[in-house]
């Protein structure tokens, strides 16, 4: 027994050595394309990790960390990434401080369109509330520590349907700096600027406030590090009470319920993408591409999300620091993919797809990137958006609120939002946008507040984009050369990625080619998985064995 | 040949003889010990260097923060106002509530292992123990975050009712005539984190404390038991005494790796910049999660600031392991396994 033992890790050594050695001459094969990297936004993290995969298939390598929006300026400034991603533009004044632009040449690039949702953990009788309904001047008052407790007497009379739970409010913030923040507070800043402003005071900033990418918190509130941290908390079963801003489709994946929000026109609006488009029509976009969201605010539409807005990529025009010709062509490309099928999949996702225009205004901003192939930055080559195709953009075909949902009504709408706007049906967990124009008056549907029945309360650590795209017809795993990940919600196998978008908007094809490439990934995966184990398991037990072969010696 | 040799020897060769003992040694031997000697010194110009580095980058914002530093309780580093007080002693918390965890289970470890556990059990625990050493910190602190925090915030609820009364054991602004219970105010807490670095520092500490005592010497043990003592009355009068160095080194070593530990107390605890004394109560300070969640956003000066947190972590670290280290040379087991 002990003399099979080395032949049998010989057999492993050279079986791992072959399939590295076969493999290596493929990703040799890719060509021009090369590996790019980089950074930032966690609030449209999971429409990029949803792109990136879906690229890969045309081996493409687009690597992406969702540190936060300022990480990811910082990191493009210091030229450690190559392109980066964020909410908000350079050089706002932030508590004084003024984040002056980097001095290598880029470009913003709009990239998608969302809702800042506010996601909550709430329940009266063991049931969880999912129809829950604010003002503005309610959800500042409760993110300023003004109001404390569900039970509030503002909180009740904006939802007269909800026997709403005695507990004091636990509101979690980001402790890194944000996007999110920086966009939820700019918002608060010129909304609510009274309220805001004295909340900044207490916290020892300096007034006026305005908007700022660090969230001043303390006791109650709990900071916590990106949009995966504060949503992962809340998505804790145990955690009641709690409430935090994230983009919806971190909803979507827990399986949380978001906030409806009070619009101009008096109707509560949940931030789903048809919403998020409509409300985006009063967006005034400058000469950069950078927005002006005033007008999102106060947009008189009844379906208006007012808290809308779009996310940027920050893109190098210059060749220096990191970037050379390859590292532009592949970025080219994934912008191309992006701002064109990509878009497709936006709605299901939690996202909202770009208009027409400001597709055509990031394909002219492609084409400013060095080294590009120039048919990547022409919308009439090889574009498939189908959202071109719905007449009046996607913003046309948004439902209108129901009566249920207007202000100084009797009752309110019960039927659930983001993530447990469904039946907990597994392969669909976390719902479609859809359902959200229903109010049946009867109560609120029991099975919605299960969107993901977590028993291992782990959606933080993996989450998974296409656990919201439903996918009609798949048999996971049937695919040559995927892998069958599994659901950390539901705990059920997934389609993998490319076979996701089966849905009726998206349509992303499976190459064929894409397979093997796919396929030999998985195979590092799992040499890199193995050989991590090795490292963890191998000294402790060669030590022993070594010991036990002295011990025998003598 | 005794009578042979006083001949020849004159007055002065003594004296040469004895100066060749001194001076002259074998190549092999010159050259390993000047190898030795390079690396000891390589190990102490790194650590001079670091320090040098940190003082030398942090030194802007100590010079601007000036003795604020040490007592402000913010971190606002750009508009001026930014102080380690509140991190500092989060920092201390959390190794202490670490301490208090890692020193009973890893004495009781360690005593098991070199003590009770048969021959083929030890080597097996041994491996064990190692193998808790070799998981990275990332999973114990997603493991504290997604799995412990949920179990551990009903005993701290429990402790902050019965034992309240003890000041640092408070936690404040909780109903508890409310039958709804908000066991937020109990998670992120130095408690929490502290559990989870004990678990980390518990293999190191256990096997400084296992080296010390396996090495009890065994005519003293065979001695106790001669005059009748029990085991436990042994290990009382033989092992642990012996193997005191053992245990405050150990401590002190796991002690100066909590404090720095940095990765799985970022992840869970809600991180505060004022002083927080109720370990139970959520949000906690610590240094390196500062330095870790504000590295990459920081602006120059910001990075200034966050190096003088640095160099005041690397100091505080490199005091404690000075006295461990101290600590173990002096005591008996410590002597002799050095």
């Amino acid at each position: 027994m002990t003399r099979a033992r080395p032949l049998a890790l010989y057999v492993l050594a050279a079986l791992t050595l072959g399939l590295v050695l076969a493999g290596a001459p493929q990703s040799a094969n890719a060509g021009t394309p090369v590996p790019i990297s980089g950074a930032g936004s966690s609030w449209s993290a999971n429409a990029i990790d949803q792109w990136r995969r879906n690229v890969n298939q045309f081996g493409l390598r687009v690597n992406f960390v969702s540190t936060g929006s300022s990480d990811g300026r910082n990191s493009f400034k210091n030229n450690t990434v190559d392109y980066a991603v964020s909410e908000i533009p350079y050089g706002l004044n932030d508590n004084g401080v003024a984040d002056p632009p980097p001095s290598r040449g880029f470009a913003y690039m709009p990239i998608v369109a969302g809702g800042t949702s506010f996601m909550y953990n709430l329940k009266a009788a063991g049931k969880r509330i999912t129809n829950l309904r604010m003002s503005g001047d309610l959800l500042t008052k409760i993110f300023t520590g003004v109001i404390s407790r569900w039970d509030d007497a503002a909180v009740k009379a904006e939802n007269p349907g909800l026997a709403l739970p005695a507990r004091p409010i636990v509101p979690v913030v980001r402790s890194d700096g944000s996007g999110t923040s920086a966009q939820f507070t700019l918002w608060m800043s010129k909304q609510h600027p009274d309220l805001w402003n004295a909340y900044c005071q207490k916290m020892g900033r300096a007034v006026p406030c305005g908007q700022t990418s660090n969230y001043p918190a303390k006791a109650p509130f709990l900071s916590l590090a990106g949009s995966l941290g504060v949503s992962g908390y809340v998505s804790q079963d145990k955690n009641e009470g709690t409430i935090t801003y994230v983009e919806e489709s971190y909803a979507l994946n827990t399986g949380f319920p978001v906030v409806k929000l009070l619009n101009k026109a008096g109707y509560y609006v949940p931030p789903d993408g048809r919403n998020v488009a409509v409300a985006l029509l009063g967006a005034t976009i400058n000469a950069d591409l950078t927005q002006n969201l005033v007008g999102v605010y106060d947009n008189p539409d009844k379906r208006a999300y007012p808290l809308s807005s779009y996310s940027y990529m920050i893109v190098p025009t210059k060749i220096e620091g990191p970037i050379n010709a390859n590292k532009g062509y592949t970025l080219g490309k994934f912008a191309k993919y992006f701002l064109c099928e990509g878009q497709n999949s936006a709605l299901e996702l939690g996202y909202s797809p770009l208009p027409k225009n400001l597709v055509q205004a990031g394909l002219d901003v492609v084409k400013r990137i060095p080294g590009i192939d120039l048919a990547d930055a022409d919308i009439t080559k090889s574009c498939d958006n189908k959202t071109f195709s719905v007449p009046g953009g996607i913003a046309k075909t948004a439902p209108f609120p129901p009566e249920c949902d207007k202000r100084g009504g009797p009752t309110q709408c019960t039927t659930g939002t983001g993530g447990a706007a469904k039946t907990p049906t597994p392969p669909k967990t976390g719902g479609s946008t859809g359902g959200t124009t229903g109010g049946t008056g009867g109560a609120t549907p029991g099975g919605a507040a299960a969107g993901g029945p977590a028993p291992t309360p782990l959606p933080g650590t993996a989450p998974n984009p296409a656990g919201g795209i439903p996918t009609p017809g798949i048999v996971p795993g049937i695919v040559p050369g995927t892998t069958t990940a599994v659901d950390p919600d539901t705990g059920l196998p997934l389609p993998a990625a490319n076979t996701a978008n089966t849905g009726d908007v998206a349509a992303v094809p499976t190459a064929i080619g894409g397979g093997t490439g796919s396929g030999f990934s998985t195979v590092l995966v799992f040499l890199a998985g193995m050989l991590f184990c090795g490292l963890v398991i191998g000294p402790p037990l060669a030590a022993r064995r070594l010991a036990a072969q002295r011990d025998e010696a003598p | 040949m005794t009578t042979v040799l006083p001949a020849p020897v004159s007055a002065d060769a003594p004296a040469e003889e004895r100066r060749s003992r001194i001076t002259s040694l074998e190549r092999s031997d010159r050259i390993y010990r000047s190898v030795l000697r390079a690396s000891g010194v390589a190990v102490l110009t790194v650590m001079g260097l670091v320090g040098l580095f940190l003082a030398i980058r942090g030194g802007e914002a100590l010079h601007k923060g000036g003795f604020a530093f040490l007592t402000t309780q913010a971190w606002d580093p750009d508009a001026g106002n930014f102080g380690i007080a509140g991190v500092l002693v989060g920092t201390i918390l959390i190794a202490l509530v670490a301490i208090f965890f890692a020193l009973p289970l890893s004495v009781g470890t360690a005593l098991y292992i070199s003590e009770y556990a048969p021959r083929k059990l030890q080597r097996t625990l041994i491996s064990i123990v190692d193998l808790m050493a070799a998981v990275p910190s990332v999973v114990y602190g997603l493991w504290g975050l997604f799995f412990l925090q949920g179990h551990v915030q009903g005993l701290a609820r429990w402790i902050s009712t019965y034992f309240g009364w003890i000041p640092f054991l408070q936690v404040d602004g909780v109903d508890r005539d409310n039958a709804l219970v908000d066991v937020t105010v109990y998670g992120s807490s130095a408690f929490i984190a502290g559990m989870v670095v004990a678990l980390m520092v518990t293999p190191i500490a256990c096997s400084v404390m296992r080296e010390a005592f396996m090495q009890a010497p065994a005519g003293e043990r065979e001695g106790a038991f001669a005059l009748g003592a029990t085991k436990w009355g042994m290990i009382r009068s033989v092992v642990l005494p012996f193997g005191k160095g053992g245990i405050i080194g150990g401590m002190m070593l796991a002690l100066g790796r909590a404090l720095g530990e940095t990765i799985a107390v970022y992840l869970i605890i809600s991180i505060v910049f004022t002083i927080q004394p109720d370990v139970l109560h959520a949000g906690a300070g610590q240094i390196s999660s500062l330095i870790a969640l504000r590295f990459g956003e920081a602006s120059q000066f910001g990075l200034s600031a966050l190096m003088a947190a640095g160099l005041a972590l690397f100091l505080m670290t490199l005091v404690i392991n000075f006295a461990a280290s101290s600590v173990v040379a002096r005591s008996r087991s410590g002597a002799e396994s050095d």
